[in-house]
């Protein structure tokens, strides 16, 4: 038995989200599919502080909850916790096995699968995944009461989320690469101010050490090669991203880093396949710009959605 | 919580878990925890495959600081696979990347 709809979205994180708000109020049948609940990046992220129509920061989590909803309110369904086990984009009707025991399919599909946390490659790293690293502010922040943390990174993600590790842990020492942040201006400037926060710049991560637990952290410094091991009571790793692309890998061109290659319209060389958000390759990865990434697939889809209908009855 | 998937605290952890006589998986779960609220309809349809063979149970880390400390759950979530005899076995899965293939693997992986 397979459910047919009129566009399926891969991806349920700000660009799968938007593509469906935009979907489902062209009245296509829109489903939308996660592995996860909705939200992507957005739900793990402690507040937003950049995306427009919210003079205050807003929580991701409620950010993330409020994409979905505005979805759903317009008639697109949204199934979470999925699992794609099997898939076929190349034909004029796309089909894809949901847990090995449901198949659905449409003309179009939408893959907006984003990026996952990136991985330092080190050793000790899959050992401690869980036991003393973490990937994740919100989830585990909370346990840190009192204790002496690291974060590694510089960026965005790296700053704002080592401000929020600050509210629990007695101090919060960032590593990073460089010697500035990649952040945003107004963010690097609170956490330099921040008394709990210490950085140790041009510095890059090449251990994780412990008996039983993570106890430590053994780094070394880009321009001396000094190494250092530095006690711990825990990791958290926001290093950037990389993209996602399990279900188009063969089927459209990667570029040398892995990202998709779209035309302007997320189009692909597959007719009805389009790829939007953070797995795309383009300048720079934001909330807003997976949203624009969304939109417009999700206008050059129904386009093509409607001209395939075109040609259906025709014939 | 369902009929397959149920709550224990750690003052059940032996009892439960350790002397259960059959497989268990234990999920320790957070709140404000995304990858947590992904993985519990997972959790829960695996649970249902395996009713009756393998116990499936949850412990709320933040009520369970020291049962979770003593097996080393430092991240939200972590499931952790306990064979027959108690002991502790494969892999821990965590994060928001489990897969429901690699519960249900792992789960049969206790049976051989």
């Amino acid at each position: 038995m397979t459910t047919k709809y009129d566009l399926i979205i891969v991806g349920a994180g700000p660009a799968g989200l938007a593509a469906a708000i935009y979907a489902a109020r062209a009245r296509l049948r829109t489903l939308v599919l996660d592995e996860s609940v909705a939200g992507g990046q957005v739900k793990t992220t402690h507040k937003v502080s950049n995306y427009p129509g919210f003079p205050e920061d807003i929580k991701g989590a409620d950010l993330a909850k409020a994409f979905a909803t505005q979805a759903e309110r317009f008639g697109a369904t949204i199934r979470r916790a999925i699992e794609i086990t099997a898939h076929d984009f190349s034909g004029p009707v796309k089909t894809i096995e949901l847990d090995e025991e449901e198949m659905v399919e449409a003309p179009a599909v939408i893959v907006a699968t984003g990026a996952r946390p990136r991985d330092l490659g080190i050793p000790g790293e899959s050992k401690y995944k869980g036991r003393g690293i973490s990937y994740c502010a919100t989830c585990d922040g909370a346990y840190f009461d009192g204790k002496d943390i690291h974060v590694i990174g510089g960026g965005n993600s790296a700053v704002e989320e080592s401000l929020f590790l600050t509210q629990f842990a007695r101090s919060v020492t960032i590593i990073h690469q460089f010697d500035h942040f990649q952040a945003e201006a107004a963010t690097t400037e609170e956490a330099l101010k921040n008394t709990k926060i210490k950085v140790i710049w041009d510095s890059e991560p090449r251990a994780f050490i412990g008996e039983g637990g993570l106890q430590a952290l053994s780094i070394e410094n880009v321009k001396t090669h000094q190494k250092v091991e530095l006690k711990t009571d825990g990791v958290f790793v926001f290093i950037g991203y990389v993209p996602r692309t399990d279900l188009v890998k063969g089927v459209v061109p990667l570029n040398k880093w892995g990202y998709v290659e779209t035309g302007e319209d997320m189009s692909t060389p597959v007719p009805g396949l389009y790829v939007a958000g953070d797995l795309r390759s383009k300048s720079f990865r934001q909330i807003t710009t997976a949203v624009a990434d969304g939109t417009i697939a999700a206008l050059a889809a129904q386009k093509y959605v409607k001209q395939a209908a075109k040609v259906v009855v025709a014939a | 919580m369902s009929e397959h998937v149920r709550e224990i605290t750690e003052a059940e952890f032996e009892r439960e878990v350790l002397a259960a006589g059959q497989p268990v998986v234990l999920d320790f779960f957070s709140t404000e925890c995304p990858p947590c609220e992904a993985l519990a309809p997972k959790f829960e349809a695996v649970a249902e495959q395996f009713a009756g063979k393998a116990r499936f149970l949850k412990v709320f880390r933040q009520g369970n600081r020291e049962l979770a400390t003593r097996l080393g759950v430092t991240g939200s979530p972590t499931l952790i696979f306990f064979g027959r005899d108690g002991q502790e076995r494969g892999e821990r899965l965590g994060g928001e990347e489990i897969k429901r293939t690699a519960i249900k693997a792992q789960v049969e992986a206790l049976f051989t």
